[in-house]
């Protein structure tokens, strides 16, 4: 980002002595460094990705801003086109996120909520989410919680509907100016006797003189590049695929497809998110690699492949994985037929019966059948008709197909800059979203917090607006930073050790796993990290809230939920030092009281044991971990 | 209008001293972040007692989002124009007055960034007591962290409310003279901490609400004469005079003002959020260092 101060007009300042006034004469600038003319701004808000629009959405809803700022939002895309977006019911986009109930009470607040087409989002009533190798699972229940069913936990939107939403509700505030299918190509700062304000050079030619310019501008910000806010993060290796799963809907004898399943494979999370009765949205985090094989087979070999993923013992999801990745090296990719074979016979091997639900290769077969001969291949359970196997809501719908041309991925990183407000030569600027932070999607987070920041930020200005402060100022910002570094750095912390542990392949961490040692914590923390994404309904956001004080309710549980993680990461390094010496005696007592609770020893890992006695979150008597009330919102 | 008039109530030791840190004015991180952080709780109990006002005022009526708008201000000792500029940007007619020129320079090259403030700042090297040459009076009439720093105190609250309209509001800031004021403003920011330069403030010159309070209790009183002012920092008051009204009631406590005539609020430094707050109404210890007070002007 280039760094140029613009040609020095000095400013004459006339000191009269005693009293003849000193004049303040408006400056107008003529030009700017490339010779053009420049409109002053207040606000430049950079990207109208879910972020940017919001807070252009939350300015424009303050009177006390629309009244004395002048807001700008500049985005690179068509927003028109989102504007129009109307899809065809039933078809889902393949970028959805749940929103918590804190964002949603946020958009309410604002007003742009009433804009979501309600028909097109759902709730998340209950989850399931359980340990790749041991099984130890937890679920848990909207009621739990004290929310409602129809609340839920979360609400699953697509970003498309919660954008057009923001694009509507700014329809009705022209005081903010979109300005879209528009780059920004430069910024520089103005001539430090003119303040060393932002510049922002826009590729249809105009310029923007800014107090205050915004980053929304995502990951590759170029405002935080402008700014000079350094950040540390790393690439985590991984891939998410995305893609919107097409499912039977759930019989009558069972309950609606409102539960979100999450399964923790060492290669990364796997997640099934309800969307209506028959759609579902995939987030599978895998190796880089896999994630290329897979997004080359077949669509069905995929579904297939995603069936299995969240029922076949991890052993055998390897040696599956294993088998794509070779056909995909060899060019000789693999049939929806030998999928269906290879998933069948592994279940064979671990003895699965046909008709439980650990079952998906009959699924598999239909799929391949492709609907033809499905009937008379397992017409029966594939149509729900009929009594499901016990077992059945352990597991999500079987899928059927992926909706076409949703199947997609994104590469997985941590990402957080130093500080969110630019100071010295970047002054003026400030951060928001993924532009201050990226986090790996499996508690559903990375948007909120972008949220959050945004409600935070808005009220800020209103506040520094309300008492006469320079809404660019380092001052007026920062009780931004305060408020939201901490919490966004506590929240991205307990989702990236949460992310170390469960795709950790180090002996240890892995036999520990195996025997059920950790999961007994870390499935607490997984709890309390992902009944967060709950927020609570009953703190309502208060727009006109007095003093702006008022924590998100979640603020508290996140707390928590970071302490569990850090108990888990010390009885990790506990559990570490016994795996190596179990000689010693209270390795040895652990070891026999382990065996005395039924579990296998470590020499043979129990990949197909499920382990009961951690359903339903039984497991919350854990050193330190998060006792249920804690996660609780408080007042 | 002669120089020793225009300087009477204006140490030149300090001036010099303000003028040396005038550049870093606006420097946020710089000596005066406190002041940064500390405007936004001097606006804030201005407009609450504003709007406070209204309300006693005119029962029933709600009061404007706003209380500034359309006022007449002035700020004297504006500083780098630290206050001068919010009160501008809420649309006050605002006039920012310093003896130190360069203190006038910073504030105005300041403000001429702005494209917001030209329409209501403007800026002017002068002292309080020359404006009183002038016939222009004001609705409000601040003055931050002077009053610790002038050789004559009374002369100098004289001078301000003078220059206040009937009905209208005078706002000071300062720094008691306490153990607490002593340890916090000289020990720990000028000489442990290094937040302020050394030699920035005299203890025997912080004032205390009381003494401001007694002061208003006895005012207006008959013309202080500029000549007898002691150095001391003392408020010395002449006897009152028997036809005017005191602007604060003589029977009512120097710690607890009748509410309507004028308050005291103290200003904490939170360490943790390393900002300001404004304590609220009757906090105890409060007004023990940092402090805000407001005094009207009686309408008659
Ligand atoms: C697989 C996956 C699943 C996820 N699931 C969830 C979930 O369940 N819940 C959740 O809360 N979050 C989720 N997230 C995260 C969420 O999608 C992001 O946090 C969110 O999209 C960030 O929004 P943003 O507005 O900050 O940035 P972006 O959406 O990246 O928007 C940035 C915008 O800036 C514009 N821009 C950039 N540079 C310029 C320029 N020079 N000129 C003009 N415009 C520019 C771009 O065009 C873009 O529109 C998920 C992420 C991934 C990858």
């Amino acid at each position: 980002m280039l760094l140029v101060p613009s040609s020095t007009s000095r400013i004459c300042c006339v000191v009269a002595k005693n009293h003849s006034k000193l004049f303040l004469k408006p400056t107008r600038r003529l030009s700017t460094p490339s010779g053009s003319g420049h409109e002053e701004c207040d606000v430049v808000i950079v990207g109208g990705g879910p972020a940017g629009l919001a807070l252009a959405s939350a300015l424009g809803s303050s009177q006390v801003v629309r009244e004395n700022l002048r807001v700008a939002l500049v985005e690179g895309g068509d927003l028109s086109k989102l504007r129009d977006w109307s899809p065809k019911s039933g078809a889902f986009s393949n970028r959805v996120s749940s929103l918590t109930n804190a964002s949603q009470a946020f958009l309410q607040g604002v007003g742009a909520w009433d804009f979501v087409d309600a028909e097109r989002t759902a709730p998340i009533e209950e989850m399931q989410v359980w340990d790749g190798i041991s099984d130890a699972r937890i679920n848990f229940v909207a009621e739990d919680l004290g929310l409602t069913s129809e609340d839920g936990m979360a609400r699953l939107t697509e970003n498309f509907n919660l954008q057009r939403a923001l694009l509507r509700h700014l329809n009705t505030f022209p005081q903010v100016e979109l300005i879209d299918k528009t780059r920004v190509q430069t910024i520089v700062r103005d001539a430090d006797d003119r303040g060393g304000w932002p510049l922002v050079q826009l590729d249809n030619g105009r310029t923007l003189r800014t107090r205050l310019l915004v980053g929304a501008d995502g990951f590759n910000s170029p405002v935080r590049s402008y700014a000079q806010i350094p950040s540390f993060g790393w690439s985590y290796d991984t891939q998410a695929i995305v893609a919107t799963l097409i499912h039977e809907p759930r019989g009558a004898f069972q309950s609606p497809n409102t539960t979100a399943y999450q399964r923790f494979l060492p290669t990364g999370p796997i997640a099934f998110l309800p969307l209506s009765a028959t759609s579902s949205s995939l987030v599978w985090s895998t190796k880089p690699g896999l994630a290329s094989a897979l997004l080359a087979s077949d669509p069905s070999v995929l579904a297939g492949l995603i069936n299995a993923a969240f029922r076949l013992p991890e052993i055998s999801l390897r040696y599956l994985h294993n088998r794509i990745l070779q056909g995909h090296a060899s060019g000789q990719v693999l049939t929806p037929a030998e999928i269906r074979e290879e998933i069948f016979w592994r279940e064979q091997s671990h003895s699965i019966d046909a008709h439980s639900a650990y079952s998906s290769s009959h699924a598999v077969a239909a799929i391949d059948a492709q609907g033809e001969q499905a009937d008379a291949i397992e017409g029966k359970r594939f149509n729900n008709a009929g009594i499901p196997p016990e077992d059945a809501e352990l597991f999500p719908p079987l899928v059927t197909s992926l909706l076409p041309g949703t199947v997609a991925s994104f590469p997985l990183r941590f990402n957080h800059t130093e500080t969110y407000i630019g100071e010295g030569s970047g002054s003026r600027t400030v951060l928001v979203g993924d532009a201050a932070h990226t986090v790996h999607p499996l508690a559903g987070q990375g948007l909120n917090l972008g949220l959050a920041d945004v409600e935070c930020l808005a009220k800020c200005i209103e506040n520094a607006l309300q008492q006469g402060g320079d809404i660019g100022s380092y001052t007026a910002l920062m009780p931004y930073a305060q408020e939201r570094y901490l919490k966004n750095h506590t929240v991205m912390s307990a989702i990236d050790k949460l992310h170390k542990i469960y795709t950790s392949t180090a002996e240890p961490v892995v036999w520990a796993r195996s025997v059920g040692v950790e999961v007994l914590n870390e499935l607490d923390t997984v709890k309390a990290a992902l009944m967060l994404t709950a927020g609570a309904k009953q703190n309502q956001y208060n727009r006109n809230g007095a003093s702006g004080e008022q924590q998100r309710p979640d603020a508290a549980m996140w707390e928590a939920a970071a302490k569990g993680v850090e108990s888990v990461v010390a009885a990790n390094n506990t559990v570490k030092v016994l795996g190596r010496g179990l000689a010693g005696m209270v390795g040895m007592g652990l070891y026999n009281l382990l065996k005395e609770s039924g579990y296998a020893p470590p020499s043979t890992p129990s990949a197909t044991s499920t382990n009961d006695r951690h359903a339903n979150g039984s497991s919350n008597d854990s050193n330190g971990s998060v006792p249920p009330d804690s996660t609780q919102p408080r007042k | 209008m002669s120089l020793r008039r225009l300087y009477s109530t204006v140490n030149n030791a300090e001036i010099a001293h303000f003028s040396k840190l005038s550049a870093h004015w606006w420097d946020e991180h710089g000596e005066f972040a406190f002041l940064h952080k500390m405007n936004p709780a001097r606006v804030q109990f201005i407009q609450q007692k504003l709007k406070e006002i209204h309300h006693d005022d005119h029962p029933g009526t709600p009061a404007p989002s706003n209380s500034l708008k359309g006022l007449d201000a002035l700020d004297i000792g504006c500083g780098g124009g630290l206050l001068s500029e919010s009160l501008a940007r809420l649309g006050a007619n605002t006039l920012g007055i310093d003896a130190s020129e360069s203190n006038i320079s910073i504030a105005s090259h300041h403000a001429s960034h702005d494209p917001k403030l030209s329409r209501s700042l403007e800026y002017q090297h002068t002292t309080s007591e020359s404006l009183l040459d002038h016939p222009k009076r004001y609705d409000i009439v601040c003055s931050m962290e002077v009053l610790e720093h002038v050789n004559n105190p009374a002369l100098f609250l004289d001078t301000c409310a003078q220059l206040v309209k009937p009905g209208g509001h005078l706002f000071l800031s300062t720094i008691a003279r306490t153990p607490l004021s002593d340890f916090l403003t000289i020990f720990l920011a000028e000489h442990v901490l290094r937040k302020v330069t050394v030699g920035t403030h005299t203890h025997s010159k912080f004032i205390n609400s009381t003494e401001l309070v007694s002061f208003f209790q006895k005012y207006p009183r008959s013309k202080p004469k500029t000549e007898s002012g002691s150095s001391s920092g003392e408020l010395s008051t002449s006897p009152s005079d028997t036809d005017t009204v005191p602007w604060i009631s003589p029977h009512s406590p120097a710690n607890e003002p009748m509410r309507t005539q004028a308050e005291i609020r103290g200003l904490i430094y939170n360490p943790l959020q390393a900002n300001w707050y404004l304590a609220p109404r009757g906090a105890w210890a409060a007004a023990e260092c940092n402090y805000l007070f407001w005094v009207r002007k009686p309408l008659v």
